[in-house]
Parts: structure tokens; C-alpha cells; sequence
């Protein structure tokens, strides 16, 4: 009773966070292992039978092996992305940072206002068809980095104040070529901001669901989350193909999460005092 | 060889001007200091000379080169920063070796470069560490080897000790020194410690307010200062000052007396002084002895190092004065002390601030 008296707050955030993280996770792991009819029910139950091995292959074969050119394309997406991002931001957020001019403030304004005007997409569409980008891999690698910028330089910037300019003059003084410091000196140093921003944005560009829906159509550019549509539809749904799939194609960013775990709370915190 | 010619030097940021006109001549092998007080311009006209800062008028001549629009790596400088400003992400060996991997430099020249740069720094067992496994003095010298092994013409050190504890100062002040002799490179220094300014400098560059105040060796910077500004900055503690009135001008000397200062007559240059004028009396705390003669005042505070006697003194005019009498004084606050100096010491400043030295 003590014990209880004493730790009741504990056991509800315990039991909160079970609730809200891991009924979730049980549930699409349980509705994975089911047959269609038991999983028609959409009910918290044990699966009466194991049939996860069944669900995966008709997964992965529907509509002609659609989920293997889907990762391939959303891990091309997601790589390619994520390295602009990574390379651009860390750029823009260094020059922002150490060459003040009277163009910063609308610099800054313009990096503001990406973070805060929604996305125009029809705009974007006839945009895209006017410079035959639309419905290509690469289109879609610039939107998403358009779209992720200005939260990225924001992440850098913060983070590159702390690095002492005298670091630069010192690369200056030994030679180093303005990419040299750069390339050499300035990125290796920003490592702690892009373990953070390859998590968060790998993490969200794989996941990104409406933006390939709008600018990449046709079945040869399906993206992972894409592919949920092949077992839902207004007539039929397969929930315990559905949740098959999504059990498969959250396997990637959990990788990367676990891959970079410790790293990312550094980044995180850096900068908040001074190392 | 690598000499250095600055002609009238100018730096504006905006509106404002930093260093207003500097003229400087300084010959290979020489090592220059140059010292004021913070926001002088010291550090910025470095950092003109290394090419960090953009000249905004007069000329900047290194070995013979117009240096104006030269990109910093073709200056043939090096430089050591205030807080070493090493590559936190490097070894030791890589931090040196930096400069010599940009330029090019093949593997088995940069590697033999960076031995011999260790060796004459006795740092060779640093070379794997990372800068955060070393201490300030090692960090230091890291620095000073990332600027050796390029071989450059001209070293500026950019108040390279400020960081460092008492102790290690003086080792490292000592080690620079020695490097300076070893390598008969010109060098600039720019710092605010005058001990530092004293003891390393062929020549000291005083600055205040962006102007050259004077140019000189450092005993004759102590001995004959030009003007009010480098009397003062120079020596410490620093020097006494007192306004007194000129009874009459000789040749070669003037005899002052004032409220406080019973008259005395001081060599000087007497040109275009008459009695009556208004003149300042300069004389540095050590040169006064405790005799009766001069002048007098009320001790105020009393510090005895055993060596030498520190004593703040009220003149009667409110004027504080600081004197330092050799050997043990037991003196208490309240006390009356008589004091006497030789009048050869002693500097007469005319109401324009510049020294009065007499002519021979």
C-alpha cells in the first residue's frame, strides 16, 4: 500500500506510455499473424493461427513485386534527399552565420516563411510538368528537399555559432580554399546537428505519404507508403495484409533510429553549453 | 629577405576608423611587439598583415610584395591564435600536417616536415593525441608547430599566452624566444602585457586609438618615452604625474615648482616654454627615495613585500601618488613621508603631451 501510495504517479506515466506506444505496435504485429477473416474483425485478439509467412509473401508479390520497386525507390528518395539536405543546410546555415550583410534578415525571413506557408500543390505540379520534372525520381528528391530546408539550416546555424570563427582563420591562414574549410574543417565538426537531421529527415522523407501521392504518379514510382493502398480499398480491405506491409516497411527507419540512437540526444542538446 | 613595410595603413569598418595611418618598417629577423590598450587596433592591424582583415587604404608591402589583394596563403605568414583555435576533429599530427596537406606537399616530405617541426617543439609524443587530450601549454605549442612547419616568411602571434596560467607563461615566453633566435624568422606580436612587450621585443610598436604613439627599442621606450601615452603604458607601476608651473627656462633645463613639488630644476629641452606655462612632471614610483627634499605627502596604504615597499601616497593637493622604496619600511597610513628623486629621472611634458627629453 506504502509502495503504492508513494509511487501511484510512476504507474500511471508507466502505464500511459504502454498505452499510447505499445498497444499500437501489438496491435499491427497481432493483425500480422492473422488471416483475413480474423483480422476483418479489427479486434484485440490472439491470432488463431500463424499465418505472418503467407501475409509476407502475398505482400511482397502483389501487383507484380510493387513493394521491392517501392523500397527501391523510397530508399534512392530518402538517400539522395537526406544528402542534399545535409550538405545544403550545413552550407547555407555556415554562410548565414559567419558573413553578416544586409541581406540576412530577408534571408531569414525566406527561410521562415518556408517553414511556415503551406505547400501550393497544383502550383507545383504545372511547375514541375513547364521543366519535365513531374512524375520523375528526381523531381521528387528536389521537392523534399525544398520542403525540409529551412528546418535544417535552422537545426546548423544554431549549432555553428559555437564553433569559434578562429577555426576558419586558422584553415585561411593554412591554405584552406573557402570549400576547404568547408569540406575539411567546418562540416566534420558539425557532426552531432547532422546525425540529427539525417534521423529526423530520413525518418520523415521515407515516411512522407501526400507528397508522392501529388508529384509522383504511375506504378513504377511507387513509394513504400504507397503501397498501402494496394490492400485498402472502398470495397475490400485486407487489414491483415495492411498490417503486414506496415509492420515491413517501418523495419528501415527503426534500423536507422536504433543505428543513430545515442548520437541523436547529442546533437540535440548540443550546443545548449558550450563543450 | 622577408622584411615588412607598412605605409600609412588605414582600416574603416563603416563610418568608423580603427587604425588611422600606420607607417612601419620592420627588417628580417626582427621581432616586433605590438602593445596598447584593449580596442587599440593592435590585434586588427595583425590581421591586416595575415590578409583576415581587408585594407582599407595605404599599402602593405611583405618581402618586397605588394600584399594588398594577396589571398592570405600567399603571404608566407603563419599565425598563432589567441585560443590556438586547433582542429578539435584532428590528431595532433594532422592538425600540423593541415597546411602541408592543402598545399599538396608529398606524403613523405609532409611526414618528415611534421617530425622535425615536433622535435623542435618537444612534442613528439603528442602527435596521435586529439587537441581535447592536451593541456593549454601543449595545445600552445601545437599551435606554434602548425605555424613552423610551413616555413613562413613572417609569425604573427595574436596575444598567444593570454590563456595560460603565470607559470606556463613565462616557460612558453622563454620557448618563443628561443624559437625566435633558432629561426631567424621576422616575427609580430601583438599583446597588452608590457612584460611580455619588454622582454621578447627587438622593437616595441606602442598603439592607442589606431595611431602609432612610438617606435623603439624597449629600454628606450622606458627610458625616453615620446609623449604622455607611452610614459604612462610603459613600466609599472605606472608612472607619477603632477601638473606643475615653469619658474625658468635655461638652457637645457627648466625649474618647475608647483603646490605640491618644492621648486627643482630638471634637464629638458626648454623650446618654446616660458615661465609661466603649465607643464606635466612625470616620474616612475622607483626613482623616488625617502629623504627629505621635494616632496611630501600622507601615506595611505602600505604594502611590504619584504624586497620592496609599495606605498599609495596622498600629495597635498589630492593628487595620489604610488612609491616603492627599496627594503623593508615600516610605515603606518596617516604618516608623513618626505621624498626626493633625482631631477635626471624625472620627464617634463609640455601641455601638448609630448616628452621635453633634454637635447644631448
Amino acid at each position: 500500500m506504502i509502495f503504492l501510495r508513494r509511487y501511484w504517479l510512476s504507474a500511471v506515466a508507466v502505464l500511459a506510455s504502454v498505452v499510447v506506444f505499445l498497444v499500437p505496435f501489438a496491435f499491427i504485429v497481432l493483425m500480422a499473424f492473422k488471416d483475413q477473416k480474423q483480422a476483418s474483425l479489427l479486434d484485440f485478439s490472439w491470432p488463431a493461427g500463424n499465418h505472418l509467412w503467407s501475409n509476407i509473401v502475398e505482400v511482397v508479390t502483389t501487383r507484380n513485386w510493387m513493394l521491392l520497386t517501392a523500397f527501391i525507390n523510397s530508399t534512392i528518395l530518402t538517400v539522395a534527399s537526406v544528402t542534399l539536405l545535409v550538405i545544403f543546410a550545413a552550407m547555407v546555415g555556415f554562410v548565414l552565420q559567419r558573413r553578416k550583410t544586409r541581406f540576412n534578415g530577408l534571408i531569414e525571413f525566406l527561410i521562415l516563411a518556408g517553414l511556415m506557408i503551406p505547400p501550393a500543390v497544383v502550383p507545383t505540379i504545372w511547375l514541375l510538368q513547364g521543366i519535365g520534372l513531374f512524375a520523375k525520381l528526381h523531381g521528387m528528391v528536389l521537392i523534399e528537399v525544398a520542403y525540409a530546408l529551412p528546418f535544417s539550416i535552422l537545426l546548423y546555424r544554431a549549432f555553428i555559432a559555437t564553433i569559434p570563427r578562429e577555426l576558419d582563420e586558422a584553415a585561411i591562414i593554412d591554405g584552406a580554399r573557402p570549400f576547404d574549410v568547408f569540406f575539411r574543417v567546418i562540416l566534420p565538426l558539425l557532426w552531432p546537428v547532422t546525425v540529427t537531421n539525417i534521423v529526423v529527415q530520413s525518418v520523415a522523407i521515407f515516411n512522407d505519404f501526400t507528397n508522392p501521392l501529388y508529384y509522383l504518379p504511375g506504378n513504377a514510382n511507387a513509394t513504400v507508403q504507397l503501397t498501402l493502398y494496394n490492400f485498402q480499398s472502398q470495397f475490400q480491405t485486407s487489414y491483415n495484409l495492411l498490417f503486414t506491409n506496415i509492420a515491413l516497411i517501418t523495419i528501415p527507419p527503426l534500423l536507422v533510429f536504433l543505428f543513430f540512437n545515442r548520437q541523436i540526444v547529442a546533437g540535440m542538446t548540443a550546443g545548449a553549453v558550450k563543450g | 629577405m622577408a622584411g615588412l613595410e607598412l605605409k600609412s595603413l588605414h582600416k574603416s569598418y563603416g563610418e568608423v576608423e580603427v587604425i588611422k595611418g600606420v607607417d612601419l618598417s620592420v627588417t628580417h629577423g626582427e621581432f616586433v611587439v605590438f602593445v596598447g590598450p584593449s580596442g587599440c587596433g593592435k590585434s586588427t592591424l595583425l590581421r591586416m598583415i595575415a590578409g583576415l582583415e581587408d585594407i582599407s587604404g595605404g599599402e602593405l608591402w611583405i618581402a618586397d610584395k605588394l600584399c594588398n589583394a594577396v589571398e592570405p596563403r600567399d603571404r608566407g605568414i603563419a599565425m598563432v591564435f589567441q585560443n590556438y583555435a586547433l582542429y578539435p576533429h584532428m590528431t595532433v599530427y594532422d592538425n600540423v600536417g593541415f597546411g602541408l596537406k592543402l598545399a599538396g606537399t608529398p606524403k613523405d616530405v609532409r611526414d618528415r616536415k611534421i617530425r622535425d617541426a615536433a622535435k623542435i617543439l618537444q612534442m613528439e609524443h603528442l602527435l596521435d593525441r586529439k587537441p581535447s587530450q592536451l593541456s593549454g601549454g601543449q595545445r600552445q605549442r601545437v599551435a606554434i608547430g602548425r605555424a613552423i612547419v610551413r616555413q613562413p616568411e613572417v609569425f604573427l602571434f595574436d596575444e598567444p599566452l593570454s590563456n595560460l596560467d603565470a607559470a606556463l607563461r613565462v616557460e612558453t615566453r622563454m620557448e618563443i624566444a628561443k624559437l625566435h633566435h633558432d629561426l631567424g624568422a621576422t616575427m609580430i606580436y601583438v599583446t597588452h602585457d608590457q612584460v611580455e612587450a619588454m622582454t621578447l621585443a627587438d622593437k616595441i610598436v606602442v598603439l592607442n586609438a589606431g595611431v602609432v604613439q612610438q617606435v623603439g627599442a624597449p629600454i628606450e621606450l622606458y627610458q625616453r618615452p615620446a609623449n604622455l601615452f607611452v610614459a604612462g603604458f610603459i613600466g609599472s607601476p605606472r608612472m607619477n604625474f603632477i601638473e606643475v608651473t615653469v619658474k625658468a627656462v635655461g638652457a637645457d633645463m627648466i625649474t618647475v615648482a608647483g603646490t605640491d613639488l618644492a621648486a627643482i630644476t630638471i634637464p629638458a629641452d626648454g623650446t618654446g616654454i616660458k615661465p609661466g606655462d603649465t607643464v606635466t612632471l612625470g616620474i616612475r614610483p622607483h626613482d623616488l627615495e625617502s629623504r627629505a627634499g621635494t616632496i611630501s605627502g600622507q601615506v595611505v596604504l602600505v604594502e611590504r613585500l619584504g624586497n620592496e615597499t609599495n606605498i599609495s601616497l596622498a600629495l597635498p593637493s589630492g593628487e595620489s601618488w604610488l612609491v616603492v622604496l627599496d627594503g623593508d619600511h615600516d610605515l603606518k597610513p596617516g604618516q608623513r613621508l618626505d621624498l626626493t628623486f633625482d631631477p635626471a629621472r624625472a620627464i617634463i611634458f609640455g601641455s601638448d603631451g609630448v616628452a621635453r627629453h633634454p637635447r644631448t
